[in-house]
């Protein structure tokens, strides 16, 4: 399939098979926005014969929009790696694009997450960890459990008084 | 009570520690919690802190997740206010408190399981105890507030905790009781929240406690900022109206925002730094205004103060120097072409950069004082205004002064930059440091100093070699063009019978004393100026050297003129007069007065040059350099322009010595060989004068290194040396033939017959005439090396002196014949050359001369004692193996008899087996 002699990257294809084994084509640039198979292509070597490559994680709808972002962003210059050993990590705004591209149902959310997670796509698992961010950001506890599942394990005694140990941050 | 607490222990014990472990539990538990711990950590990072802590408060694990303390941590760090160093003293602190406490809570446990509420406080120094690891909930106000009345009331029931507590709270070096308090009171207090930052500890466990101190402080703050539309919205500002306190909150607020990670920092930031910029704006009009009315103590400085709270004061430092009166007013300070104006050509009149540089001095000095009234001592204001100074001041004086002097004439320029440099040192040292110096202050200026130099250095050592070069070539000229002129008139050479070592050392030692002496005397800038300055400068001392020493130059007539004399030079110059009077004989060769110039001028120009050395760096570097160039070139000139063909000429005058040509043979020496051996001796004298002047000015002052044999200045120094040695070997090689030639004349004509044959009767006791004139001329020409040459070669001169001496004398003495009569004045004689030889302490020549006195002996035996004669002629132990037995019988031919008493002593010597036969 692959046939990597003369073809510029952008022209090679490659097929990924999702957990629910559907193939989807891919072209190879789009595919190596996640550093998982870049390395795993690199480890291949230029030569290799690559057939398909098994996203054991990662079902097909999800699978579609990673690729879906991976296309948008084809051309962004690759991340650094060492970028987040500053402690001051500072978090810049979602783009407009990114933000309508989350605009999604949790689950799903999550499930671009964790697929972003698996196939190491710094830069789409830091957009959905914003979004989950500014989902969290003016809830109250109770909401923020319902939103995300999150079982209540504190008596009220004990979730009051981490309510008043916190109090500084609360009082603007 | 009791069981909640019994159930919130038992939960720890019963969960592994790691949180990743608990959050797997987590995920079995709930249905639909699908993010794994470390996404949920990254999603915590993007959270503001308020719904970070809301966020806590919906489960245990998120609980853990968010008072993770590295979490705290990080923020602290990225204010820093947080000490790793620090925190682990006090950790150690903590576990020997702890160690010491042990018993005591031992004993309590059971009762304090019960209490459970106190775990807090405990925990706060009690990480290493795993039981208590996970209740790191110590914040609490409500708990606090409880401890805070208990410990007031003191009630029975918890007399023993709350003791121990207390020594808990001294662990924690400020008290935990205190810190934590009732907070909120306790931070909205505006005027804790100034130094909210400066109080921060670092304390493991506690990172989220001390972080919510400074964000309760600083956070209303700082997002009420970030929301104003205006200056005059911020609740800072109207809470603080002191506008210290406000520089010191809007200081906070600055490294504060270094912590805010969260969505639209950089809005906020941006806000934050807007509203610095307004009120630094504001705060610095007041100071300029200030400053206009020179309002020192009040006006400038407070708002001074308030500038360096805000943010290290450089923009009031800025306008303080920028706007400060010695910038605008310099002109007054002295102008640059004064030196000049009053100078005779070729010389330059210092007092007045003297005067400026003093006056810059004093101003400087008033501004220091200035200075340490206005500024904090936390900021150095002395050394970015040193910096303005020099370069807005000094560096264009200098400039425009140094190029109307380089207009002017090079040796004008060399002085200029020389005493200027020397002028600006003293400037540098006369400033003292102000309180906010720092501890490298003197450095600091001498290298401010060095920058006004910089661009003036490369030209200046470049044209102090050409001058100097220009300078010696040209004495070395006008010297030989003078010579050439004298040569027409008659030479006299004229021999001093003074010990020429003592001589020699007197003169060396004055000269030391004079190359010891510094070049330029400069006055001294600051307190002991007053003085000094009213000294005239114009005149360095070097130009004072050369007066006196060039008018000591003895003239064709050979009268020295009298000269000025002048301290310190006089002794000096005095003694060179006197050795050139002396060394008359070979001033048509070459001049001790020339040498003694050139050094001079080298002196001069070295240590001019040699001053920048100190500046360090490439530049010093350079001027190093330089100064060993100005030695090589030094030698070079006096080397091969000078010595070298003086010696040449000298050698070629005794190779042109013909002695039987000489008329006039009254004179002791042999004039041509008496003048070159002069020669050498002040050849050596001026390689120790050289010497002295390479380890005064070279070695000691560390421009080079002795050791170093690579260095140029060694070797050329060596060359030197090499270079006169061979000259040195090559007329004295010269001088032997010479010496013999003499040697033979004085024997030819001197000799009578008469002498050793005398008429029967007169018999004269004592050597002849002869020999005391050869032993007198050989020995005199030989003890004027002593001491100016190597010992190797005096060694070898002298053994070839021996040498040829003895086979002059040998074939003198086949030339004579001897009657018995006669023997005894050429015993005399060989006596006479045997002892001078002894003097020479050379071994070998000893033994020939000791063979030649034996060998005079067979001409005492009488004539009928042939068979003596026979036994000391074949007796060649005597004569140390120096003759062979045939030419002891060549010598006995020599005998007035020998005819008659040849037979006799043949027999004796071969004729036993004829007498047989």
């Amino acid at each position: 399939m692959a046939s990597t002699d003369q073809q510029p990257k952008s022209q090679q294809k490659l097929i990924l098979t999702t957990s629910d084994d559907h193939d989807i084509e891919v072209d190879r640039d789009v595919a190596e926005r996640s550093i998982l198979i870049k390395n795993l292509l690199d480890d291949f070597g230029p030569d290799a014969e690559i057939d398909k490559i098994p996203i054991p994680n990662v079902n097909e709808a999800v699978m579609k929009k990673v690729i879906e972002w991976c296309t948008h962003h084809r051309g962004d210059p690759p991340a650094s790696q060492d970028d987040d050993t500053d402690n001051r990590k500072k978090s810049t705004d979602i783009d407009e694009w990114d933000q309508k591209f989350m605009q999604v149902d949790q689950e799903m959310l999550f499930e671009i997450i964790l697929a972003a997670n698996y196939l190491d796509i710094k830069a789409l698992l830091d957009v959905g960890c914003k979004t989950v961010a500014n989902m969290i950001k003016g809830k109250s506890p109770e909401e923020i459990r319902k939103t995300f599942n999150i079982q209540n394990d504190f008596t009220p005694e004990e979730e009051d008084q981490i309510r008043r140990e916190n109090e500084w941050a609360e009082d603007r | 009570m009791a069981t909640k607490s019994n159930f919130k222990r038992a939960v720890p014990a019963g969960r592994s520690p790691n949180p990743l472990a608990a959050l797997r539990n987590t995920q079995l538990v709930d249905s639909k919690a699908v993010l794994p711990a470390e996404l949920i950590d990254t999603i915590l990072d993007y959270l503001p802190v308020p719904d970070m802590l809301r966020f806590a408060r919906t489960s245990k694990r998120m609980r853990e997740m968010v008072y993770d303390d590295t979490r705290w941590i990080r923020r602290l760090k990225s204010m820093g206010c947080w000490s790793d160093v620090e925190a682990r003293q006090r950790f150690e602190e903590g576990m020997r408190r702890k160690l010491e406490a042990q018993r005591a809570r031992e004993a309590e446990e059971a009762r304090r399981t019960g209490l459970g509420v106190n775990g807090g406080v405990n925990g706060a120094a009690g990480e290493a105890d795993p039981a208590r690891k996970v209740s790191i909930t110590l914040f609490d106000a409500g708990q606090e507030e409880e401890i805070l009345q208990s410990s007031q009331e003191r009630p029975p029931g918890r007399h023993r905790a709350s003791t121990l507590e207390k020594g808990f709270d001294e662990m924690t070096l400020s008290s935990a009781s205190t810190a934590p308090g009732p907070p909120i009171a306790h931070i909205r207090d505006p005027n804790v929240a100034l130094t909210v930052l400066s109080r921060v500890r670092s304390i493991r466990g506690m990172a989220r406690q001390e972080y919510g101190k400074v964000y309760g402080a600083l956070a209303p703050y700082y997002f009420d900022l970030a929301k104003s539309q205006s200056h005059t919205d911020p609740i800072l500002f109207r809470t603080y109206r002191d506008p210290d306190q406000q520089a010191q909150m809007l200081a906070q607020l600055k490294i504060f925002a270094k912590s805010d990670f969260s969505e639209g920092w950089n809005f906020r930031e941006e806000k934050l730094n807007t509203m610095i910029g307004i009120f630094e704006n504001a705060v610095l009009h007041e100071f300029e205004q200030g400053l206009q009315q020179k309002d020192y103590d009040g006006r400038v400085k407070r708002y001074a103060y308030v500038l360096v709270t805000l943010n290290g004061g450089s923009a009031g430092i800025d306008t303080y120097i920028h706007n400060h009166p010695v910038m605008t007013e310099k002109e007054q300070l002295g102008n640059p072409t004064d030196c000049l104006r009053h100078a005779t050509p070729g010389h330059i009149s210092l007092a007045p950069s003297q005067e400026f540089f003093r006056r810059l001095a004093t101003t400087l000095q008033e501004e220091a004082a200035i200075i340490d009234r206005v500024f904090p001592p936390s900021v150095d204001v002395l050394s970015p205004f040193l910096d303005r100074v020099a370069e807005d001041i000094i560096s264009e004086y200098l400039t425009s002064l140094l190029d109307a002097a380089h207009d002017a004439s090079i040796e004008t320029y060399l002085k200029a930059v020389a005493g200027l440099f020397d002028q600006s040192v003293q400037l540098a040292l006369s400033l003292k440091p102000t309180k906010g110096s720092k501890g490298d202050f003197q450095e600091q200026t001498m290298r401010i100093i060095a920058q006004c130099f910089e661009p003036h250095i490369d030209l200046y050592l470049q044209e102090e070699l050409e001058f100097f070069k220009s300078k010696a070539e040209a004495q070395v000229d006008t010297w030989e063009k003078r010579l050439t002129e004298e040569e027409e008139s008659t030479e006299t050479y004229f021999m001093s019978n003074i010990s020429r070592q003592a001589a020699k050392r007197d003169f060396l030692t004055s000269f030391k004393k004079v190359v010891m002496m510094p070049v330029n005397v400069l006055p001294t800038i600051g307190g002991s100026n007053a003085t000094k300055s009213s000294q005239p400068v114009p005149a360095s001392n070097g130009e004072a050297l050369d007066v006196p020493s060039r008018a000591s130059t003895p003239l064709p007539d050979g009268m020295a003129s009298p000269r000025p004399l002048e301290a310190p030079t006089t002794e000096l110059a005095a003694k060179a007069a006197i050795m050139n009077s002396r060394l008359e004989g070979i001033r048509s060769l070459f001049s001790i007065e020339v040498a003694l110039d050139l050094i001079h001028q080298a002196k001069a120009s070295l240590e001019r040059a040699a001053r920048f050395v100190r500046l360090g760096g490439q530049s010093g570097e350079e001027a190093r350099e330089q100064c060993e160039n100005i030695f090589i070139l030094l030698l070079q000139i006096l080397g091969n322009r000078h010595i070298k063909p003086g010696f040449d000429r000298a050698v070629s005058h005794l190779s042109a010595y013909k002695p039987r040509e000489v008329a006039n043979h009254n004179t002791q020496g042999v004039a041509p060989l008496v003048a070159f051996l002069e020669l050498v001796n002040v050849g050596d004298l001026i390689q120790q004068m050289v010497d002295v002047f390479y380890v005064q000015e070279l070695v000691q002052p560390h421009l080079t290194d002795r050791d170093d044999f690579l260095s140029p200045a060694c070797k050329e120094k060596k060359r030197f040396e090499q270079m006169l040695d061979e000259r040195v070997a090559a007329g004295l090689n010269k001088g032997i033939d010479v010496l013999m030639d003499e040697v033979e004349f004085i024997c030819g004509t001197t000799q009578q017959p008469t002498d050793y044959n005398p008429a029967p009767g007169v018999v004269d006791i004592g050597p002849s005439q002869t020999a005391k004139k050869i032993v007198e001329m050989v020995s005199s020409h030989t003890s004027m090396l002593v001491g100016s040459t190597d010992k190797n070669v005096l060694d070898v001169f002298n053994q070839e002196v021996g040498l040829r001496l003895f086979t002059a004398l040998c074939k003198h003495l086949k030339r004579q014949r001897i009657s018995v009569d006669g023997a005894v004045m050429l015993i005399s004689d060989m006596n006479a050359y045997n002892a001078y030889v002894q003097t020479l302490r050379n071994k070998s020549l000893s033994q020939y001369f000791a063979a030649l006195r034996e060998l005079s002996q067979i001409y005492l035996i009488a004539p009928d004692h042939a068979k003596e004669i026979a036994t000391i002629i074949a007796d060649s132990g005597r004569y140390h193996g120096i003759f062979r037995a045939e030419e002891v019988y060549e010598y006995a031919e020599r005998r007035a008899d020998w005819y008659q008493i040849r037979g006799a002593v043949e027999k004796q010597m071969y004729g036993v087996g004829c007498a047989v036969m």
